[in-house]
């Protein structure tokens, strides 16, 4: 199992978000988890990258055999995980190359492998660049610094590319981005789908699942998954919405 | 009370073991005679500046308890060769340079290319030829002594760059100068007076630097006057790199004339103890001064920045952005005084500084002034004292950076904005280099997430 999460129980501030989770994940497969605002979705994403402020409390989180718990957010990524931010955070006067550079030889350093000199990084960073249709342009300036809302999501799916984890978790992804920009960023999500590569789409709505297509759809209602299914399920939220799932919002 | 008379006598000591030494080796000459009296009169009326003066209440002046500042009056600093100062050179030299060591030209280590018709190099102490008349007439034209230290840099004034440029030359390249400090068996004092002056429409680039080599203890104390013409321009780039041992002190005073542009930038990185004094006054109609900082504080660092920008035309615009970074025990002080005159109407400034704190243990004073006695101006100013952002930090982290090189990046990201106002890229490059080395070698943050 690539991710076993099991009975997961977390909290922000004192206040119990996650509430009893369980989550397993294979290779290669793609899930998909959707749900209302606030049932902890991106919470989720946070905890599995190690954010700090989330205070697990119960449960374990097992990737490719070992615990997450505790690790730095810097070990969890060397080890080949990987958030694709909603809000990808701008960086000031950080240079994006430099930016990429330094990501990419922090993980190559801490498993044990050479790190790349700048001629060997600008070859490689270019073909990424190709893959997801960003302006080299963009390398020149601070990260994220003025970048168009889906310049920002491109730069974080070419930071995906770069560094190429075993488990990207894909924080609404969709949100803010239009038609263009959804499909370059779906085409090179699917461009590093392989037998070894997991992806988790946290998402609100269907849309981005026509590009992406999962082989899981999870629904997350009140800290814990409350259905799970196959790529139907998502259609099925579509037409009827989240509330005959959730057992405690019965608006609709 | 008895410590100011204490106080007092430590400047006026230094005025007169500074006198004394000059009378022996250098005899003065006729044309600088008037303002060494005028800084000697100044001297003797002012007292050493206390915590009840308001442009001094933060800026602690201990050090000059602690040591006996000697003058330097000359050296065997011909001795130092170019290999000598190889760490302290620009990857891409200017191919004017002029280096002054502990104070004093030396002309092994200048390099003068051929510069264009109408630029005038000369210095104070006659080490390029006689200085010619137009640069003597304007020396000491506008020079103010504000404090006690100024007044003693006229008084004393050792050596120092005199540039002129005449109506409507632009000079190609940067002129740099390069003061050099090397520390004496006794603390040391030094008094560099630069001059420079550009006259209608000339364009140029200076840059200036303090470089300690070695880690010596010394006091300089300079003072440089810009006078700018109509339609004139100057980038002015200026890095205070002193030894971790000495305190720096310049006052930059300058004067613009209509529609000219100034624009500076200053990186204060070194010494134990640094107060650099800026004074801009604007005396002619559509003129903008972008001024541009960034001051380092780092465990037991003192690093002060005053301000005074006197609006007193129409239309004018002026830009103020400085930048803190503390770490330890380190203090900055800031004070940002704006004056808009009456008559100053249409007048645009805005004044900001940005401090980040790397540890709780740090200080920072920050004062910015807007002063406006006219009623159609646009004025704002703004000051932020902040941690590092922890949602940058974890977004570098979530990408494999450690917590360390993360912050380090977040805190050079910080200063590049300052940085990437210097023209040349060289410095630039040393700026970002000098800063990187000396966070670094920062006491680690206590009580670290």
């Amino acid at each position: 199992m690539m991710l076993s999460i099991k009975n997961l129980k977390a909290q922000v501030e004192g206040k119990e978000i996650i509430k009893g989770l369980d989550l397993q994940v294979g290779p290669g497969e793609v899930h998909a988890i959707m749900g209302p605002n606030g049932s902890g979705k991106s919470t989720l994403a946070h905890i599995l990258a190690g954010r700090d402020g989330y205070d697990v409390t119960d449960g374990e989180i097992l990737f490719e055999g070992r615990s997450l718990i505790g690790l730095a957010p810097e070990e969890r990524a060397s080890r080949g995980i990987f958030l694709a931010f909603q809000y990808p955070v701008e960086l000031p006067g950080v240079n994006n190359t430099h930016f990429l550079k330094e990501a990419l030889n922090a993980q190559r350093k801490a498993r044990g492998e050479p790190e790349l000199d700048s001629v060997a990084f600008l070859k490689l960073i270019r073909e990424k660049l190709a893959m997801v249709s960003m302006s080299p342009e963009l390398l020149k300036r601070p990260v994220n610094a003025g970048f168009s809302g889906g310049e920002k999501k491109r730069n974080e799916i070419l930071q995906m590319a770069l560094l190429e984890p075993r488990l990207a978790i894909l924080d609404e992804t969709d949100s803010g981005l239009d038609i263009d920009a959804l499909k370059t960023v779906s085409d090179g999500v699917n461009a590093l789908r392989s037998p070894d590569r997991s992806v988790i789409l946290v998402t609100h709505y269907q849309r981005l699942l026509d590009y992406i297509q999962p082989d899981f759809v999870h629904v997350l209602a009140g800290g814990r998954i409350v259905r799970s299914g196959d790529k139907g399920l998502a259609k099925e939220l579509e037409a009827k919405g989240y509330g005959w799932l959730s057992g405690q919002d019965e608006a609709a | 009370m008895s410590s100011d008379t204490q106080t007092r006598h430590d400047v006026q000591e230094i005025l007169r073991l500074g006198q004394q030494r000059m009378a022996r080796v250098m005899p003065d000459t006729d044309w600088q005679s008037a303002t060494r009296k005028r800084g000697t009169a100044g001297v003797a009326t002012m007292a050493r500046p206390d915590r009840k003066q308001e442009a001094w209440r933060y800026t602690p002046l201990g050090f000059l308890d602690q040591a006996e500042f000697q003058p330097i009056v000359e050296g065997p600093f011909d001795a130092l060769q170019l290999s000598d100062i190889d760490d302290l050179m620009l990857t891409d030299p200017p191919r004017i340079r002029l280096v002054f060591v502990n104070g004093y030209l030396a002309s092994g280590l200048c390099a003068m290319a051929k510069s264009a018709d109408g630029v005038t190099l000369s210095s104070l102490a006659g080490g390029l030829g006689e200085v010619p008349a137009m640069l003597r007439q304007q020396l000491d034209a506008i020079a103010e002594h504000n404090h006690v230290f100024a007044a003693l840099n006229s008084a004393l004034m050792s050596d120092g760059a005199l540039i002129h440029l005449a109506a409507g030359v632009h000079l190609d390249g940067p002129i740099e100068i390069l003061h050099v400090s090397v520390g004496l068996e006794q603390p040391g004092i030094c008094h560099p007076r630069h001059l420079i002056v550009l006259e209608d429409g000339a364009r140029a680039e200076v840059i200036e630097r303090y470089c300690g080599l070695g880690d010596g203890a010394y006091f300089t104390n300079a003072l440089i006057e810009v006078s700018l013409g109509s339609d004139s321009e100057l980038l002015h780039q200026r890095m205070q790199e002193e030894s971790p041992h000495a305190q720096h002190l310049s006052d930059l005073q300058v004067q613009l004339g209509a529609r000219s542009l100034y624009r500076l930038t200053l990186a204060a990185l070194g010494g134990a103890w640094s107060r650099n004094d800026v004074r801009v006054t604007f005396g002619g109609e559509g003129a903008t001064a972008e001024l541009d900082g960034l001051m380092l504080a780092r465990d037991r660092q003192f690093n002060d920045v005053h301000l005074d920008v006197r609006h007193e035309v129409p239309h004018c615009t002026s830009r103020e952005t400085f930048k803190g970074i503390l770490d330890g025990s380190g203090r900055v002080v800031f004070d940002g005084h704006i004056v808009v005159a009456r008559d100053a109407q249409k007048t645009d400034a805005v004044l900001s500084n940005r401090n980040l704190m790397l540890a709780r243990s740090a200080e920072v004073d920050t004062k910015p002034q807007l002063e406006i006695y006219a009623d159609d101006v646009k004025c704002s100013h703004g000051t932020t004292v902040g941690e590092l952002d922890p949602d940058m930090l974890f977004y570098l982290r979530s990408r494999g950076i450690p917590a360390d090189q993360a912050k380090q990046m977040l805190c050079q990201g910080f200063a590049q904005e300052v940085f990437d106002t210097m023209a040349s890229q060289a410095l630039r490059a040393r700026a970002g280099q000098l800063l990187a080395s000396r966070l670094l070698t920062s006491t680690p943050e206590q009580g670290e997430r």
